[in-house]
């Protein structure tokens, strides 16, 4: 296994909110104290979100290019603790941050052929980092593909920035899923697995990367291995 | 400064809890480690101080990690609401 950074505790501040529609916000904090994060992307932390010391975890979806400050992005709708505890920051406050947390990276050792992105809501945070970064800074050259499944197309966020990378690097494919989707919607309808479902999926040395819900990647991870893809080649991260 | 005592605490694993995130793995390493189904296994309570023990079982992103005080039996994390 790769060598992953120690975890450490920092101190950051928040530097920008952006809403990026009605469900999806993103975060950026500044480090403060250590002023520097090293991680991998895919990695995450763990925000401190009360003062009986529960914690939150957020994947990081920026690039693990940029390391004085980081971001994360977040679905508001569990409206809980942590969603709350983000949601009334205010700029420059201070928080305490532990991390770069998980194992959910691109493997090295052995290297993969191809790559198979699969994720649900939220669940699209690592890959966020993970695709730019493979594609721009690593050149990786191997065929990826990401498969995103959302309800609405209002929900969507970073389709443009996906369907840019996507024409800029033949080897990178993207297709986004809703499972409402209005009349004119020209992509994959359905669930996330009805188009796996669909689709001819690589199989010999695919690495599959899959992250959002317990279910989701339980339904997924049985999909795949009925298709005939080995369980040690299924890779995943679980949000809730 | 902190005080790094080793053995005042007990953790455990709720396995049917842990999402194999290997949070608790990375800040205790001496202590905890993921197993073939990459859920967390207790390797020592030996393996890192209290502090560090503490710390881990905050970091689960499920509670999945109870730790106990060894002298008065009493759940340290997660917090039991009285
Ligand atoms: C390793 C890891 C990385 C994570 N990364 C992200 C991330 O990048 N972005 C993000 O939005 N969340 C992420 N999460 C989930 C996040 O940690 C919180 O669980 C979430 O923000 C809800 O916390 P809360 O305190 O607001 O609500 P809680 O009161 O703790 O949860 C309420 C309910 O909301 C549901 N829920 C939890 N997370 C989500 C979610 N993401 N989308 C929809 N429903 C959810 C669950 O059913 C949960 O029981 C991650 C979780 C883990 C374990
Ligand atoms: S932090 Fe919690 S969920 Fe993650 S491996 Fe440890 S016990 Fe399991």
């Amino acid at each position: 296994m790769q060598q992953l950074p120690p975890p450490k505790q920092y101190v950051a501040k928040l530097a920008d909110t952006e809403p990026l529609n009605g469900k999806f916000i993103k975060f950026q904090f500044e480090l403060v104290e250590p002023n520097l994060l090293e991680f991998i992307a895919g990695q995450y932390v763990s925000f401190l979100v009360s003062d009986k010391g529960e914690r939150r975890s957020y994947s990081i979806c920026s690039s693990p290019e940029v390391k004085h400050s980081f971001e994360i992005t977040v679905d508001t709708t569990p409206e809980g603790l942590g969603v709350n505890f983000l949601k009334n920051l205010q700029f420059g406050q201070e928080v305490q941050v532990l991390g770069p947390m998980g194992v959910f990276i691109v493997q090295e050792e052995p290297r993969e052929e191809n790559l198979v992105f699969v994720a649900t809501g939220s669940g699209v945070a690592p890959f966020h980092s993970m695709i730019p970064n493979l594609l721009r800074e690593k050149e990786d050259k191997r065929e990826i593909t990401l498969y995103w499944g959302l309800r609405h197309e209002e929900d969507m966020i970073w389709q443009d920035e996906f369907q840019d990378l996507a024409q800029a690097f033949p080897n990178f494919h993207f297709h986004p899923v809703l499972s409402q989707a209005l009349q004119e919607w020209p992509l994959c309808r359905g669930h996330v697995n009805d188009c796996l479902n669909i689709h001819t999926l690589p199989t010999g040395n695919t690495g599959y990367y899959l992250c959002g819900n317990a279910k989701m990647i339980q339904e997924i991870k049985e999909l795949l291995i009925n298709k005939g893809i080995a369980e040690t080649a299924i890779h995943h991260e679980k949000f809730y | 400064m902190t005080d790094k005592k080793i053995g005042k605490y007990t953790v455990k694993i709720i396995r049917e809890k842990c999402i194999g995130a290997a949070s608790c793995t990375a800040i205790a390493p001496g202590v905890f480690e993921l197993d073939e189904e990459q859920i967390a296994r207790i390797i020592s309570q030996q393996g890192n101080d209290d502090e560090t023990k503490l710390l881990a079982a905050q970091s689960c992103p499920t509670a999945a990690v109870i730790v106990v005080d060894n002298e008065s039996g009493d759940q340290v994390w997660p917090i039991i609401s009285k």
